[in-house]
């Protein structure tokens, strides 16, 4: 939120409605309402002095209700922008004589209680849809009681409960009691996946939630007992297998298949009475519980109906917006120009949603200007800072916020008494526009060349400080803040006299940094605007397609004959109807074949360089010489993933004739529409599920794919007039339409029946395999499945191959899984942690096709963002290299991750150099260093110690 | 209770190493939530806490703190990715080499405390100030100054933990 809050090309409106769309996409016309917030966004420096002198409570809707806020107030913590707003619905009014406590107290005067208000009309070349979701009423589902029984909550609330910063300080207790629960139990699916409710799709996100959140509680109360009762455990992200089977190894939680019929209050209590049957067992159960937790279903936003109407677009029934096709291109809406991400189009988790908001990004940009980013050239002025150091203090008051507990008065004579220190002035507010001219002008005037602010944090406010010296032509790292609000005035209130004595130390430890800073300058680095994308398959040609949409040319190696991947392969595609091949031909059209340079049977011979300039030399996969040498700024990895090989014997794989693997299957499916096998006709065909997933054989995780893919084939059988039956261990069918589909699956008569990896089906036959035995736990019996053919649902794994062939280059990082490891699971998950390099599709972890494209979408963007400027600034805060003290041990190769340092021979011996364009300026080379070789800029040993120093052995001097 | 405290009133300094990403938001999202803790820690903010080594720790130390928190992010938050789990392995070795000088190892801490879990760092440090508070001053306590006869001999008559 903070880097959208002040990224320099963002334009954000809060507190703001969409009334009228009109024009066509590239020139779209927006009409919208900006609601009065009565408060200045642009002056408050959310102090809080009106929310103190406020007199309205009223309940406050982050916290769900639970908490209370003013009729002032700034909705939540980290709320951007940080202005505080008023609610009209709770204000006394605007008469002095009612009230109007806050217009008087606001020094700034940013309280406006007569703030209009107003139209604006808005030209914009593309629109994005990120209206996201809204939550089912559990009070639907009356047979859980919520609000009737006060202590079953929903997740939301949870979630607040369980926050550190929420209404109970993160402790959770029961409402009747106050105390702790002694046993907790999460319902799952209310609402969900139930056509009763008019919601027949999976919510996707809360059986992670719930998951989490039984963890955490764990944590809180070791003792407790937990329980979660659901239909399936839907866990198929990266990692979150791992992290379910945490939960029931070492967690101690209870999970229990079924979906409880209804709850019981006992009123003495307040404890509830859960029903249910065991769908295990096939008993009805009564348990009795201390808290009911409901995971809701999720819903579309709001008047996302009404916001349909204005855009043009088209939505489902229930409100989600349509995407042209859900499984080609699940971005684009209905209407051209606009674009879909997140949950407008059904249920995500963060993950998804951010990959597919950069893939709305770039296509929205494919209708704005070409790639390359004005330059803009300003002149700044030659500052000369040789001489003695002359330091500037500058101390402000932040309103009431520092002078109301800080003796700023005495702070400034104080830093005028310091070494080195020229000037010191106090300062009303130092971000203030005004001020900030009035800073330059002193900063000239006492011709300072170290500049100490004493005011709020450098997090938020070091930018702008230093873009205040840069204009004066001071460089910009001569400046050093202290933070004497956010950690002296503002946690330090009860306190002020030790407060005033620790803002002197940290005055004096600023001082004593400023004194020792060096000036940095930004290196530029021309990049190259060519696109290396390694991978022909659906991921790797929808990257090209979009980035040839930017202008940008686009290498896309492939190994094999033909682009087109796995998907190529598949006989049809859920929900479009369409072939793979037909897919990809789509795709194929939309190549620009000026801008797209397509190699086939091609591999890679040599990757050097870094972001920006990588050379990359191609050689021919069949051995002919064929070298190639190309300079692109970026590289996207996109080589995709292995099936599964069952071994032989498992599950009777190549042990029977008549056991086939799902890929298998899709070839024999594909040329005819009567399904011949071994040249008999068939008549029952079973499936086994998680073969080589979720195990310790193959994929630890869930390969996402498998369900929907075995469901779509065993309709495709059922409707041929042979009976399919599914031996699955969850159906993890989490699409908006999936679930709809194996809805219409078990209409038609496919039979599910799960196992567990501890008692598989058992295979019956001599030669043939004749049938499947299992244990039916109702009846305590074992039953027969007739089975003629016997498909192993098999998942995918890391291509070994490939990996370790780009890691010769390239030295990606491998998660556990053996997929490359993202930057970060949910901020960056088309990111590796080396500049310039990306990955998408399946190398990151199994994905079905809609994912891949939203991934390779996102890569696009990702890709974008680097290289739509003709140079790169690089950071200066990188590690140096002593080299007079470097014995080139390498240790500090081994430590950095970001392969930032390599050694050289230099003059007959090995010395570490740092690659500062790689480099990020952590540090942690420099304390792995024996021999103190290796300095951080900004943060040198020296500049560190000089703190310490003024801290501890130099307040007596003053 | 106060029995066993040496020095009535001791107001024990305390150095804080925070990382740019996690930590040092923490301390300044406690100050956004007003929430109050003792006014003996001095934060030193380092862009990751890969950054601090030991020998930051120790010259602390040298100059005369009383007691050293080093605080960065998780480990799978971290910034830099692998940063704060080397800062793990570089705190064994501090932890060792306090050991093998002889003063309380309660004197040093690290802690993983995230942008959101302000109220946590509020708690370390005030558990960190009471906890210095019991265990009194620094040995170490004007050893880079001059020191008196007295500071020295009560060097040498205090038993290593």
């Amino acid at each position: 939120m903070m880097d959208v809050g002040r990224h320099p090309h963002i334009k954000l409106f809060t507190h703001t409605e969409v009334l009228e769309v009109t024009g066509k996409a590239g020139n779209f016309k927006v009409k919208i309402l900006h609601r009065a917030r009565f408060v200045d966004e642009n002056e408050c420096t959310a102090c809080g002095d009106c929310a103190e002198v406020c007199p309205v409570v009223a309940p406050n809707e982050f916290d769900e209700g639970l908490g209370l806020r003013r009729a002032i107030y700034s909705p939540f913590s980290q709320a951007v922008p940080s202005a505080y707003i008023r609610s009209d619905m709770d204000c006394l009014g605007t008469n002095p004589i009612a009230c109007g406590k806050c217009v008087e107290v606001c020094q700034k005067k940013c309280v406006n209680l007569d703030m209009p208000d107003k139209i604006e009309v808005l030209e914009v070349g593309a629109i994005i849809v990120a209206t996201g979701i809204d939550y089912y009423d559990p009070r639907e589902a009356s047979e859980y009681g919520y609000t009737r029984f006060q202590n079953v909550v929903n997740s939301i609330e949870l979630e607040r409960l369980l926050s550190p910063s929420g209404p109970s300080g993160g402790k959770l207790v029961r409402f009747t009691d106050q105390k702790p629960p002694k046993r907790v139990s999460f319902i799952q699916c209310v609402g969900s996946r139930c056509i009763r409710r008019d919601i027949p799709y999976c919510s996707r996100i809360c059986c992670m939630n719930a998951v989490k959140s039984a963890l955490l509680i764990r944590e809180m109360y070791p003792d407790a007992q937990i329980d979660i009762f659901y239909i399936d455990i839907r866990a198929f992200g990266k990692g979150f297998e791992q992290f379910y089977q945490r939960a029931l190894q070492e967690g101690n939680i209870n999970f229990v298949r079924g979906k409880p019929s209804r709850l019981e209050e006992d009123p003495k209590t307040g404890d509830l009475i859960i029903l249910s049957e065991n769908v295990e067992t096939g008993k009805t159960e009564r348990l009795r519980t201390s808290m009911v937790i409901l995971s809701e279903a999720v819903v579309p936003a709001a008047n996302s109906h009404e916001l349909a109407k204005v855009l043009g677009a088209r939505t489902d029934a229930r409100g989600f917006f349509l995407p042209k096709d859900a499984c080609g291109d699940p971005i684009t809406s209905t209407n051209e120009g606009i674009y879909l991400c997140g949950c407008s189009t059904g249920p995500k988790d963060i993950t998804d949603s951010i990959a597919e908001a950069s893939g709305a990004a770039v296509r929205a940009a494919q209708y704005l200007s070409p790639y390359k980013l004005p330059e803009v050239k300003e002149e700044i002025p030659d500052y000369d800072i040789s001489g003695p150091l002359r330091v500037g203090v500058f101390v402000c008051h932040c309103g009431s916020n520092i002078a109301g507990v800080l003796d700023v008065d005495m702070l400034k004579i104080y830093a005028a008494s310091l070494p080195d220190v020229v000037f010191s002035d106090n300062l009303l507010f130092a971000c203030a526009e005004s001020t900030q001219r009035l800073i330059q002008e002193k900063i000239l005037e006492n011709k300072l060349n170290r500049v100490v602010v004493a005011a709020c944090t450098p997090r938020t406010h070091e930018p702008i400080f230093r873009e205040t010296l840069r204009k004066v032509g001071l460089n910009p790292y001569l400046l050093e803040m202290a933070n004497i609000r956010d950690q002296c005035s503002w946690v330090h209130g009860m306190n002020p006299v030790s407060a005033s004595a620790k803002a002197k130390d940290l005055i004096r430890m600023a001082v004593a940094k400023a004194r020792n800073l060096e000036p940095l300058e930004q290196q530029e680095m021309e990049i190259g605007h060519n696109v290396m994308v390694i991978g022909g398959g659906i991921s790797g040609l929808e990257t090209a397609i979009q980035l040839a949409k930017r202008d940008y040319t686009v290498y896309l190696v492939e190994k094999s004959k033909q682009v087109g991947g796995w998907v190529k392969e598949l006989r049809i595609l859920y929900p479009s109807g369409m072939s793979g091949q037909e897919l990809i031909d789509t795709k194929l059209k939309e190549i620009n074949k000026e801008k797209i340079k397509i190699f086939t049977e091609a591999a890679i011979e040599n990757i050097s360089g870094f972001v920006g300039n990588f050379e990359v030399t191609l050689r021919a996969a069949n051995g002919k010489p064929a070298p190639e040498t190309l300079q692109v700024g970026a590289i996207v990895i996109a080589t995709g993933f292995e099936l599964y090989g069952p071994s032989k014997g498992e599950f009777g794989y190549q042990k029977y004739p008549n056991i086939i693997t799902n890929m298998e299957l899709e070839y024999l499916l594909k040329p005819q529409d009567k399904f011949i096998f071994q040249n008999k006709p068939l008549k029952h065909v079973s499936f086994i599920q998680c073969v080589g997933s979720r195990g310790p054989d193959g994929l630890p995780e869930c390969s996402r794919y498998c369900c929907q893919a075995a469901i779509k084939q065993a309709i495709a059988l059922q409707k041929m007039g042979i009976q399919a039956t599914v031996f699955n261990r969850d159906i993890r069918v989490y699409h908006h339409e999936a679930e709809t589909m194996y809805r219409e699956a078990r209409k038609l008569g496919v039979t599910f029946i799960r196992y567990t990896p501890e008692n598989p089906p058992k295979l019956v036959g001599d030669k043939q395999l004749k049938a499947l035995q299992f244990r039916e736990p109702v009846l305590k019996k074992d039953i027969e499945v007739p089975t003629d053919l016997l498909v192993l649902s098999v998942g995918m794994r890391p291509s070994r191959k490939s990996i370790a062939e780009i890691q010769r280059f390239i030295k990606v990082p491998l998660g556990m899984d053996g997929f490359v490891l993202e930057k970060h699971p949910k901020f960056g998950p088309v990111e590796t942690n080396i500049e310039g390099v990306f990955i998408c599709g399946c190398i990151q972890g199994p994905k079905d096709i809609s994912d891949s494209i939203g991934q390779a979408n996102a890569v696009a963007a990702k890709v974008d963002a680097l290289l739509a400027r003709s140079t790169i600034l690089m950071e200066p805060i990188t590690s140096v290299i002593n080299e007079e003290l470097c014995r080139g041990c390498g240790t500090c190769v081994d430590v950095c991750e970001f392969g930032a340092i390599s050694l050289q021979e230099k003059e007959g011996a090995q010395v570490a150099l740092v690659n500062e364009a790689l480099c990020k300026g952590c540090g942690t080379c420099a304390t792995y260093c024996p021999t103190g070789a290796i300095d951080i800029r900004h943060f040198r040993d020296q500049q560190i110690e000089s703190m310490l120093k003024a801290f501890l052995l130099e307040e007596d001097r003053v | 209770m106060a029995k066993k405290i040496p020095v009535k009133d001791f107001e024990p300094k305390i150095v804080v190493f925070a990382c740019n990403w996690c930590s040092y938001p923490a301390a300044d999202a406690a100050g956004i939530n007003r929430m109050q803790y003792p006014p003996n820690v001095r934060i030193i903010r380092t862009m990751c806490m890969g950054r601090v080594n030991p020998g930051h720790v120790l010259k602390a130390f040298e100059m005369g703190a009383d007691g050293v928190l080093v605080s960065g992010c998780h480990f799978e938050d971290c910034h830099y990715s692998f940063g704060a789990r080397k800062a793990a392995e570089q705190y064994k070795k501090l932890e060792q080499i306090v050991r093998m000088l002889g003063f309380e190892k309660e004197r040093i801490r690290q802690e993983f405390i995230s942008a959101a879990e302000f109220p946590k760092f509020v708690k370390v440090v005030r558990e960190m100030v009471e906890q210095v508070q019991k265990l009194g001053p620094t040995p170490l306590k004007g050893v880079r100054k001059v020191p008196s006869r007295k500071q020295v001999e009560s060097i040498m008559e205090s038993p290593p933990s």
